[in-house]
């Protein structure tokens, strides 16, 4: 074989602590490596052009490049050598930025390391062989799991597209969050005004299969066909037959069943249509609250029901969807507050979190829109507002920002000015997080204009006087003082988390979440949208915090991804899976028991049973080629030579 | 390319590329300083790693191997990593056999996202190397051919079947042969003291049976080659598990095998026996009795008493009855419940790990490479295709070093583990006596310790351990990295 | 039930300022078959002042007396006091490092015992054997028709992991006690804040702010006492409860008993066993009014 290994300095990240030049030395003396250099820019035009340069010049017939991580230029310097006519295969990297210059200050050491890197990296590409992907076909349909604004977006520009869209949604009506939204900052817009079109475009938009008041039961396949099995939660009502009039709604007597749509800020009724303009708008029946369900008695509803929709023998129901590829916007939760014990641990009525002032501030909130106090039904004069209550706060494991709290608390008491004109506003806050556009503008709106007070410092405690107001006690760390506020109402800042059954989702995803439960994407920087896995793909905030407007970028964003993905009418396969010695396999089927795809059949060959891979089914986790005991099965590309030849590159005492 | 002299030692990490290789990533791009010792050797999945690869890394002079997957529940490929972390547990505890310290190997779980938890695991690890130092290489160690006595304790009263019922055990043999192509059993051999395999396939052969203490074979080893075809098996309750074992991995049909058994009290460790015997010209008589054998040689009595001359295995054999039979006779006596720690095992046992890896520097120096072992293992089903042969895979050399004889012996054990029903037919057949089977019962002892007491070749339903996995391991838990 | 026995250390406070509480701690353990045995020639913990000038000077005087207890085979010493709770069980858990104890040791006339009993506040100690349902079946007075708040100052849940009182924003094992006497025990906001403590002397006008905050909340929730627990909140709240008044501009006339008293009077000690002649605001409006609770009941 002849070898060129090209030792990256990339500017200084490299080459600051690696000796690039010695590296390209030392490799010339590696078996097979017949040409090396140590370019500046590898991943660069002109680092590029070169390696071109340097397979026709030295008639290389594979490339090792020592830079940055695989996971970031492999596919760019595949594709290189290819342009120079070789097989993309037959290319090898090693990661000496990353893994050596990034993380140790010893050059020497460093040096030393990046040429044992570069040597394995030889090795192993002496030992590879050129690989042909297969294509297959897609079925071009996509899944989207969750029904908010990003899940919303997504679904009507895939649609749009001419992809076919399935929508599973948890609770019984898409919007999520920002449907529960009295106005959203910073031109104070009325939330359910501009979400609601595109809910009901969802409804009536032909591409899209809505499945509400579902969940996601399980996830099999790859890229280009997924199988998906969902879960019809028993609504106990057939949405067929209902219209949505809510007659069963008016008559229910079990009318205090608690509201998860109002965020438990007022009671409701058994059978319940969340809102108003609930996409889709239909009924459905809290099993553990319903009186016929959970007694025996009752059946109030199905008396009252004009189209006879009521089923109380209704079960779960299990559907498959076929699709080809899954984007995920299953959004957040807020992180449970009262571990807080200093602001009463939920002790007090009138301590309260953001989204629950949202729908007292809502028209179609329990209170119509007034702001009362859940306690005593009184108009709050005075409102504390904290912000960071579970956000970059380590003490209750939430070190990280919830990006978007600065805002709507502005918002907030912007509105709550408007709706209590003598009423006053204190923000606790630790800094004013306003980066978005006209968004700084807005939070001095809310101090210049609605005479909100932006007290700097943290709250410690907040406990009733006794009279009917709580004291807020905290400090003003720019005045290095004490300060103590008779509130009315409190309303915390409550930090986001991912979505309760967010890492379930993700096990089944087969994606990678954090400690936190949000979803990694590819790239911090580069990826944003894509998982680490093929054909999955992110919108919103499960995979971190943020606003409408980049929930909405990021759904759009996915869609964008996806229709990429459909524009083919093939896919090829990664042609690193693994192929067996039929010589060899004496057929003792250990592969195929292990195989977590079924990706392993057994055949008859000449009348004997032979184990034979599925190519297009194999993911090439090679967990067969650690399995077989007679290496009669092997996964490309990370063979049993190839990985002993590395170890031996090593370890030969 | 040898380590930096006095600076670093040789750690080698095994990553999988999904979740640990980018967490190392992860790392670097938050500049989390670490030592510069690791190389890592990127895999597509924690289960593509061959605990052997860790081996042959520690055998070839790594001072550590540190491995790292996805957490359990994250794998990209859903159920690598469940797979990864029995057979990485198990060779944890199969590592001190050998005379290497288990901590120079390590397993860990590090996601995408955990670029601190990736530093701390690479920091600790690599402080506990160079805290272990410098590994001692196998080629240099000094080789100890020492081998202390063994304790032999037996769990059952052995015996030499004097009573068994060999005539009906004829009579059923002869009444089922016409269904059969061969029935499998053993005759005598070039002497009275000697047995050799029995093929039967017409009625006279069945009169050459013969039943007792130097019935040492495992005559399971022949049945994967009569596959298809009718075959009926005489067993000892150790050939019986070799038997379900070959049915469970489906080598074998039941509706093709008729096992015949008598109650086993005992055979005799043959290497021992004729170290006693020494160099003789012939046999002159063979008498047994209840307790034991007197065999004349040369004109001189010796006498050997089951209770000490008996198999290694036969001492703590829970089995002596068929587990699994078609024709059953006579009845085994009982056994008493406990666990005897096999003779050859307690021998490794008894030393330091100093003194292990040069006692296998001795033996392996007196290994002819000639591979009686593989050959006499009913559960070595490559035949021709074992990798200790083979170029592509090239797992070993041609070289005739201790080193790659140990590492053959670790490939067998290994791809024993789990399946190994601890018949000592490998142990048996080494022309030089060497105590291989200590390796095979290492593994064992480890497999019934990590999953619930589980001994291969009791239940032909059964899924072997390490093909196989729990969501929630019940006795493997991860480690601190604190 | 079988008498149980404790080492017992006062701290220095009980043989002067909360004498009451000293007696009353002794009367209700002798009702509850506790025996409490005084450490022979115990010396102070130190206080607020030792340990913020000298830690291993401040740890010797404690390790001092948890030796003596060790010398005398005791496994667990009871206090009624919180400072000297803290002091104690920081010392003892200060002396798991070696260095730290090598330089006490060198302190003292004689190294330290290996293995030093653990400490518990009496409030604890008493809980330990006396659940909920137990303390009930030994109450013969019950405190009921009385409104009662706990307040158990900063320092008792602080910090959480040595004093062991549960979550230290809201501790309850005091409420539990008193809803055990039978009083209607209300949900005090302010029981953990700082009453003032030993700024009493140096800053009286911020103590003085201080014990108002907490007394005028407790006025206002109609409490009929403010049970303590600690010697010196205990004085802060009583004894100088009309400071605090002055500097609110208002007046308290608010009973601050210590839970041992009223623990003992629904035991049924009688009252001169209790100290309750040491209040600076009488109990006796109190004592009439669940005297008047027991009747209607």
């Amino acid at each position: 074989m002849r070898i060129g290994v090209f030792i990256c300095h990339c500017g200084s990240n490299i080459g600051g602590t690696v000796d690039c030049a010695r590296v390209a030395e030392l490799s010339r003396a590696f078996p097979d490596v017949v040409y090396a250099d140590d370019p500046m820019y590898t991943c660069a035009e002109p680092g590029q052009a070169a390696i071109e340069a340097a397979i026709h010049e030295h008639r290389l017939d594979g490339v090792v490049v020592a830079s940055c991580t695989p996971r970031m230029h492999e596919p760019t310097f595949r594709r290189t050598v290819e342009r120079a006519g070789l097989n993309r295969y037959m290319f090898e990297m090693a990661n000496i930025r990353e893994h050596v210059s990034w993380i140790g200050k010893d050059k020497e050491a460093n040096t030393n390391k990046a040429a044992e890197l570069v040597l394995m990296a030889v090795e192993k590409l002496r030992r590879n062989t050129p690989l042909t992907p297969k294509s297959f076909d897609i079925t071009k349909k996509v899944l989207i799991i969750g029904g908010g604004v990003a899940g919303i977006q997504a679904a009507l520009d895939c649609a749009d597209g001419g992809v076919p869209v399935v929508l599973v949604e948890r609770e019984a009506t898409i919007g999520g969050k920002m449907a529960k939204l009295d106005k959203t900052f910073p031109t104070v817009d009325c939330s359910a005004c501009i979400l609601g079109p595109k809910m009901v475009d969802v409804a009536q938009h032909p591409n899209i299969t809505l499945y509400a008041y579902a969940e996601v039961e399980d996830i099999s396949g790859y890229v280009g066909n997924f199988s998906v099995k969902i879960r019809k939660k028993a609504a106990y009502v057939d949405w067929s037959k209902c219209t949505g009039c809510g007659a069963c709604t008016e008559k229910c007597p079990a009318r205090k069943t608690p509201d998860a749509f109002n965020e438990l800020t007022g009671p409701t009724t058994a059978i319940n249509i969340a809102f108003p303009q609930a996409i889709p708008k239909k009924a459905v029946i809290n099993a553990a609250h319903c009186r016929q369900l959970s007694k025996g008695k009752c059946g109030v509803c199905a008396k009252v029901c004009p189209t006879g929709a009521i089923r109380y023998d209704m079960e779960d129901e299990i559907v498959t969807e076929e699709v080809g590829s899954i984007v995920a916007a299953t959004g957040y939760d807020l992180m449970d507050w009262t571990v807080y014990s200093e602001y009463g641990g939920g002790k007090y009525p009138d301590v309260i979190t953001s989204l629950q002032y949202e729908r007292l501030l809502s028209a179609s909130g329990p209170t119509g829109g007034h702001i009362l106090r859940p306690s005593d039904g009184r108009e709050p004069k005075s409102v504390v507002f904290i912000q960071c209550v579970g956000s970059r706060d380590k003490s209750v494991g939430r070190p990280y920002c919830s990006g978007f709290c600065c805002m709507y608390t502005a918002k907030q008491a912007v509105l709550t000015k408007d709706h209590i004109p003598d009423s006053q506003s204190w923000v606790f806050y630790m800094d004013i997080r306003a980066p978005g556009k006209m968004y700084d503008e807005f939070t001095r709106r809310a101090v210049e204009e609605y005479g909100t007070e932006y007290i700097r410092g943290r709250v410690s405690a907040i406990y009733p006087d006794g009279k009917g107001q709580y004291v807020v006690m905290g400090v003003d760390t720019l005045l290095g003082q004490p300060v103590e506020i008779k509130a009315d109402l409190v309303v915390l800042a409550v930090g986001i988390e991912a979505s309760k059954g967010a890492s379930q989702l993700a096990e089944k995803l087969r994606i990678s979440y954090d400690q936190y439960g949000f979803f990694m994407e590819s790239h911090v920087k580069l990826k944003p949208v894509e998982t680490n896995t093929a054909g999955v793909f992110l919108a919103g905030v499960c995979q971190g915090a943020k606003d409408i407007p980049a929930s909405v970028a990021q759904g759009s964003a996915a869609a964008a991804k996806v229709l990429a993905l459909f524009a083919r009418d093939k896919l090829e396969s990664d042609p690193q899976i693994a192929q067996v010695d039929m010589r060899r396999c004496v057929n003792c089927g250990k592969c195929i028991r292990c195989c977590p795809f079924g990706a392993i059949k057994e055949v008859e060959m000449r009348g004997e049973g032979k184990a034979q891979v599925i190519e297009t089914v194999c993911q090439g986790c090679g967990l067969c080629t650690a399995t077989c005991p007679q290496g009669a099965i092997q996964l490309s590309h990370a063979t049993d030579n190839q990985i002993l030849a590395e170890v031996n590159a090593l370890c030969q005492c | 390319m040898p380590v930096l002299e006095g600076k670093e030692l040789r750690i080698v990490g095994f990553l999988c590329n999904w979740c640990s290789y980018g967490g190392a990533d992860t790392a670097g791009v938050a500049r989390a300083g670490q030592p510069t010792d690791l190389r890592i050797i990127r895999v597509p999945c924690s289960g593509r790693i061959d605990p052997l690869f860790i081996v042959k890394a520690l055998l070839g002079g790594a001072d550590g191997v540190l491995v790292s997957g996805c957490h359990p529940r994250d794998c990209h490929y859903a159920a690598g990593n469940f797979y990864a972390r029995r057979r990485l547990e198990v060779l944890k505890q199969f590592l001190p056999v050998l005379g290497i310290d288990e901590r120079r190997f390590e397993y860990t779980w590090v996601s995408a996202s955990e670029g601190q938890r990736w530093q701390q695991v690479v920091t600790v690890f690599t402080e506990r190397i160079h805290q272990l130092g410098r590994a001692p290489r196998f080629d240099d160690a000094e080789p100890l051919l020492k081998l202390a006595d063994m304790a032999l304790t037996s769990l059952r009263p052995l015996g030499t079947g004097q009573t068994a019922a060999l005539d009906e055990l004829k009579d059923a043999i002869r009444a089922k042969l016409p269904e059969l192509d061969c029935v499998i059993g053993w005759q005598q051999g070039y002497d009275a003291a000697h047995t050799v395999p029995l093929f039967i396939r017409k009625p006279e052969d069945v009169d050459k049976l013969v039943w007792g203490p130097f019935n040492v074979n495992n005559p399971a080893v022949y049945l994967p080659s009569f596959k298809g075809k009718k075959v009926g098996i005489v067993v000892k309750g150790c050939d019986s598990r070799s038997v379900v074992e070959l049915l469970q991995e489906n080598l074998i049909r039941r509706e093709d095998v008729t096992i015949f058994a008598l109650p086993c009290e005992g055979t005799l460790d043959m290497a021992r026996v004729n170290e006693k015997l020494g160099r003789y010209q012939r046999i002159d008589s063979v008498s047994l009795d209840e307790a034991g054998a007197t065999i004349v040689a040369d004109g001189t009595e010796h006498r050997f008493c089951m209770t000490e001359y008996a198999q290694g295995k036969c001492y703590g054999c829970t089995t002596p009855a068929a587990v699994l039979a078609d024709t059953r006779l006579g009845t085994p006596t009982p056994v008493q419940p406990g666990t005897v720690v096999p003779p050859e095992l307690a021998l490794l046992d008894s030393m330091s790990l100093e003194e292990r890896m040069a006692f296998w520097r001795g033996q392996m120096e007196r290994c002819l490479r000639c591979y009686a072992c593989r050959n006499a293992c009913p559960m070595c089903v490559c035949r021709d295709f074992c990798i200790s042969d083979s170029r592509n895979p090239h797992w070993m050399s041609q070289e005739d070093s201790p080193r790659e004889k140990l590492f053959f012996q670790t490939i067998h054990a290994m791809h024993l583990a789990g399946r190994c029903t601890g018949c000592g037919e490998c142990q048996r057949a080494c022309p030089v006596g060497i105590p291989i089977l200590a390796l095979r019962q290492q593994i064992a002892r480890a497999v019934a310790q990590l999953f619930d007491g589980y001994r291969p070749g009791l239940d032909p339903a059964a899924v072997p351990p390490l093909l196989g996995y729990e969501v929630e391991e019940k006795n493997i838990h991860e480690r601190d990295w604190k | 039930m079988s008498v149980v026995s404790f080492a017992y250390y006062p701290g220095c406070s009980a043989k002067g300022s909360s004498a009451d509480y000293e007696r009353s701690t002794r009367t209700v353990c002798g009702l509850l078959d506790i025996c409490l045995e005084e450490l022979p020639g115990w010396n102070c913990c130190g206080s607020t002042p030792a340990h913020a000038v000298d830690t291993e000077l401040s740890a010797a005087l404690c390790v001092r007396n948890l030796d003596i207890a060790a010398q005398c085979g005791a496994k667990t010493v009871l206090t009624p006091c919180p400072s000297c709770l803290s002091n104690l069980r920081h010392a003892g858990r200060r002396m798991a490092t070696p260095e730290f104890r090598a330089r006490v040791n060198e302190l003292l006339d004689a190294p330290a015992a290996e293995t030093l009993p653990e400490v518990t506040s009496v409030m604890q100690g008493i809980a330990r054997q006396y659940d909920k349902a137990a303390l009930t079946a030994r109450v013969k007075k019950p405190l009921t028709g009385l409104r009662l708040g706990a307040y158990y100052g900063c320092l008792m849940s602080r910090p959480a992991d040595l004093m062991d009182f549960g979550d230290p924003e809201n501790p309850t094992l005091m409420e539990e006690m008193l809803t055990a006497c039978g009083a209607e025990v209300v949900d005090f906001p302010l029981k953990t804040s700082c009453c003032g403590a030993s700024f009493g002397i140096p800053e009286r006008p911020m103590t003085a702010r201080n014990s108002a905050k907490i007394l005028d909340l407790a006025v206002n929730m109609g409490l009929d006492a403010l049970v303590v627990a600690c010697p010196l909140c205990q004085m802060n709240l009583d004894l100088r409860q009309k400071q605090a008044a002055k500097s609110a501009g208002t007046t308290f006339d608010l009973p601050v008993p210590y839970f041992t008293q009223l623990l003992g009077l629904a035991l049924g000690a009688p009252t001169d066993q209790l100290g309750l002649d040491k209040l600076c605001v009488s109990l006796d409006g109190l004592l009439k009014k669940a005297e008047g609770g027991q009747q209607c009941g």
